[in-house]
């Protein structure tokens, strides 16, 4: 069974386009990524998943059931939302116990782990933390009750990188121990080194979904090139490049394909510089919205 | 009731000081009436002088005002004004507070039914009238009986006292069922300042004219103080509008919150 199952969502918002027939199944044990620029719809999907919000039509659904119908089922579900902003007035460890109170499991054991893991002082009024820390309460409040199915919205925004290193550690001995993760983001490097399978949203509607391997096989690399004199522009003349731009010493373009087969072209010239990157998430959505249009 | 109690805790500070004020009201007013009592006369005189739509506004009759039950039915108006405010704010704020503070991501993905947080809440609102209530009561009581000129019926002070919680119940339901049409109630203290206000100052002129009619307008005149305390009993038609508004509004309320869109935080 699929623990998300999400069929020809629609949402819109008055006129506003919120997501447009959205399809997807989430299995039993997977980390899904779920990945978008900002306004995609990736928040409307999680929480129309969530019940939050009531869809257009079509119907998203957890363990089978609806959110709304059946409010039960977020005993499963742990859920960190991109920000967080918790009642006033109150300390860490009273808004995990009230929390806490949700849950049939007795979660006191696991709050102090993971205020140990996360590095979170439980005494500290919450007004008091810096927006990372109360995100951290947020990762703490989502985990206490060791949710089966496991709902991200922009995890890691506000997190040091030794922190967030320390959440996909702690997201991934999750997983080992039988939940699923469903992780919303728009950094494509933290999808990429978590998850299995990806969706990619843009302006509403999924525009591709398949397997981190299989995306990682037609990958792009930003290439820039520093040449010690002009470059000669036919050495970029070659499968796989696209939207080159060559201005005399240096060039930068899209390259897909077997990276060797670019590297042995470059050593035919004198670099002075070179850089490979990640192409920007933006990027990697423009081949797919071309290839689709 | 852990939601429940949450709530309650959450109300605790803000009931205190809606208690305070109006126990400092009462107090302030009914501390007067021996000398008033002294002087009855010459209040009368003064009072007479006043236009009529003034007296109504001040909830003055001037045959008994020099009675204990007079004179407090007088004051009680205020109270009921302040009582009034109150509800209306818990009213509106108590389900969009969830929205305003951004805290609704939290609550409305736990494992419970939007009903059930409705229900928590209303509980716990109408917990904190009664609280409200009752320590007012007993305090006014002790004020009363401290102040008296000659014997009064306990009973009718009861009686005049009890339509603060009615009042309050209406004035709490129809702020809940306002504030669910709205998306983001960005402040409710104007709103249900105006309202409270508004009701209070369309009753007393209403009130002036006493057109049986018009007195539906606004639920402060439901509660004709001369009549209760001479009759001994409340106005059926009027007991039964203010219940009618209360039941139509707590179940529109529960049904538009639990159809509503739950918008992220921007």
């Amino acid at each position: 069974m699929s623990v998300i199952e999400i069929k020809n969502l629609t949402k819109y918002y008055g006129k506003a386009r919120g997501v447009i027939d959205v399809s997807i199944d989430v299995e039993q044990g997977e980390i899904f990524g779920f990945i978008g620029p900002n306004g995609a719809g990736k928040s409307t999907t999680i929480r129309t998943l969530l019940g939050l919000i009531y869809p257009t039509s079509g119907s998203a659904k957890i363990f089978g059931k609806s959110c709304t119908t059946n409010p039960e089922v977020r005993q499963e579900v742990g859920y960190l939302p991109s920000e967080v902003f918790y009642y006033d007035g109150m300390r860490v460890i009273d808004l995990l116990r009230y929390s806490a109170s949700f849950y049939r499991k007795d979660c006191t054991k696991r709050i102090n782990e993971l205020a140990e893991i996360m590095d979170l002082d439980l005494k500290r009024r919450i007004d008091d933390l810096s927006f990372g820390n109360k995100k951290k309460v947020g990762i703490v409040q989502g985990l206490i009750h060791g949710p089966k199915l496991i709902i991200l919205d922009e995890p890691t925004t506000g997190l040091d990188p030794l922190m967030q290193q320390t959440f996909f550690d702690l997201i991934a001995s999750e997983n080992k121990k039988g939940a699923t993760v469903f992780l919303s983001s728009h950094i494509l490097r933290e999808v990429q080194k978590m998850c299995e399978r990806v969706a990619l949203i843009k302006d509403g509607r999924i525009i591709k979904l398949e397997r981190m391997s299989a995306l990682q096989e037609n990958n792009f690399k930003r290439i820039k090139v520093e040449g010690l004199s002009d470059l000669d522009k036919t050495i970029f003349d070659m499968p796989g490049v696209s939207k080159l731009e060559n201005g005399g010493k240096t060039a930068s373009f899209l390259y897909r394909g077997d990276i060797n087969n670019v590297i042995r072209k470059l050593a035919q010239t004198e670099v002075s510089n070179l850089s490979i990157d990640e192409p920007d998430l933006e990027e990697v959505f423009m081949h797919y919205y071309s290839k689709d249009g | 009731m852990n939601m429940y109690l949450h709530e309650l805790k959450s109300l605790r500070k803000s009931t205190i000081i809606w208690v305070c004020a109006m126990i400092a009201i009462a107090l302030m007013y009914l501390s007067l009436y021996p000398a008033i009592y002294r002087d009855g006369a010459h209040f009368k005189d003064m009072l007479a002088g006043y236009p009529a739509s003034i007296r109504a506004i001040l909830g003055v009759t001037v045959d008994s005002v020099t009675s204990l039950l007079g004179f407090y039915a007088m004051i009680l108006a205020f109270v009921v004004l302040c009582g009034g405010i109150q509800a209306m704010n818990l009213g509106m704020s108590i389900l969009s507070k969830e929205t305003r503070e951004r805290t609704a991501d939290f609550l409305l993905v736990k494992p419970v039914s939007r009903a059930a947080v409705v229900t928590a809440k209303i509980l716990a609102a109408l917990t904190m009238f009664l609280i409200t209530d009752l320590i007012y009561y007993a305090v006014a009581s002790a004020i009363a009986f401290m102040v008296r000129q000659s014997s009064y019926s306990g009973g009718l002070f009861f009686m005049i006292n009890f339509t603060l919680l009615f009042i309050q119940f209406i004035f709490f339901a129809i702020g809940a069922v306002v504030s669910v049409f709205f998306d983001r109630l960005r402040s409710v203290l104007p709103v249900s300042l105006g309202t409270v206000f508004g009701c209070y100052i369309i009753g007393a002129l209403i009130a002036a004219g006493k057109d049986d009619w018009a007195r539906f307008i606004s639920p402060f005149r439901y509660f004709d103080y001369s009549y209760i305390v001479q009759n001994s009993r409340y106005e059926t038609p009027y007991l039964i509008t203010g219940a009618v508004i209360v039941v139509v509004s707590i179940v529109t309320c529960y049904f538009v919150y639990v159809r509503k869109d739950i918008h992220a935080v921007s």
